[in-house]
């Protein structure tokens, strides 16, 4: 199922709006700004289109070269069909591929899980927006906080 | 092929455990939580499936599981169901409700656990050079089918070799047994 919508556009707009990227060429050369409290949303394809599928938020954002963005306080959260949210993902920078819609970072991450149960941390990271992929590099760390009736492993 | 059943066969991989059943279920009490440790990790959040990679480490209150990758769907926070796979180099540490030890290990190991019109199915399958042992004897087959609601194992071209115990009083000595001290084996395979 193909994602509907590029969710750089909001973020370019926000840009766009400060009176940043002064030409709004893919290419930006050299730092052009920054914004600060920008968020981008990506909604689900139909039957769905009105819920937000994840929104990509940040302190502040500043363009660099190559159509990228530096992100700081990034927040990532996921939702389901119904408004919930799945995931929450934070880290404390990451550079934002405005273009191939990937964030990387070599930083630290966490997510936790919507009801709060479960978290991962690990360092260093690369999240794909459009198949919703997250690989974390190093020092993987999860935790799984279960109610005693359902059980986890083996 | 000859497969066995072997009712709460030696408590084994903590059989122990509070299986499930399909008994009322009981209110939700917290227990030590579940820890998933690896080099390197890969999550499909659309699929609700994690990936973990080389020097995977599972820590759940009973049972230490190390292997190089595991795959976990992650099911909705309600749901009723759990499958995980483990692969290459599986080894698996459980404590049975008397405290002891229990050691597996496989190439693979396949948990699924499963609720369906209110009865609980919680399997384990070994396959891979597969061997199970506790401080009675060990077990190979191929597969070993760990049904943990049920505590029944069933292996398929199954080896059984009972411990013997040798007590230092009978041998006259104090030295502890070795590590490949004699046995009784039971080979229970496919007749021919």
């Amino acid at each position: 199922m193909k994602r509907p919508r590029n969710s750089l556009l909001p973020i370019a707009g926000t840009l766009l709006a400060a009176g940043f990227l002064a030409g709004a060429g893919p290419a930006q050369n050299g730092v052009t700004g920054r914004a600060g409290n920008f968020s981008s949303a990506e909604y689900f394809a139909p039957p769905h289109p009105l819920q937000m599928k994840s929104r990509l938020s940040g302190a502040e954002a500043r363009p660099v070269s190559g159509g990228l963005l530096v992100i700081q306080e990034l927040k990532l959260e996921t939702f389901n069909t119904n408004g919930l949210v799945e995931v929450i993902v934070t880290a404390p920078d990451c550079i934002y591929d405005t273009q191939a819609g990937v964030a990387r970072s070599a930083g630290h991450l966490r997510l936790e899980t919507g009801d709060g149960t479960s978290h991962i941390e690990g360092d260093g990271f690369l999240w794909r927006q459009d198949s919703s992929l997250l690989t974390i590099s190093n020092n993987v760390r999860t935790v799984i906080n279960t109610p005693s009736e359902i059980k986890t492993g083996l | 092929m000859k497969k066995i059943y072997l009712i709460a066969w030696l408590g084994f991989l903590g059989g122990g455990l509070p299986a499930q059943t399909n008994v009322p279920a009981t209110p939700p009490t917290s227990r030590p939580p579940t820890r998933i440790n690896s080099d390197h990790g890969e999550f499909d959040l659309s699929a609700r499936r994690a990936i973990y990679y080389d020097h995977v480490r599972v820590e759940d209150p009973r049972m230490t599981l190390t292997c190089d990758r595991l795959t976990a769907d992650l099911p909705q926070s309600e749901a009723q169901e759990r499958h995980i796979v483990a692969e290459t180099n599986v080894v698996i540490y459980a404590v049975d409700e008397k405290g002891q030890t229990n050691h597996a290990t496989s190439d693979r190991a396949i948990y699924d656990y499963r609720v369906e019109a209110g009865v609980t199915n919680e399997t384990v399958t070994l396959t891979g050079h597969a061997m199970m042992e506790s401080a009675q004897g060990t077990l190979t087959g191929e597969p070993i089918f760990w049904d943990r609601t049920r505590n029944r194992l069933t292996a398929t071209d199954q080896k059984m070799v009972f411990r013997q115990n040798i007590s230092p009083a009978a041998t006259h000595t104090n030295a502890a047994p070795a590590p490949g001290q004699p046995g009784t084996e039971k080979n229970s395979g496919s007749p021919p």
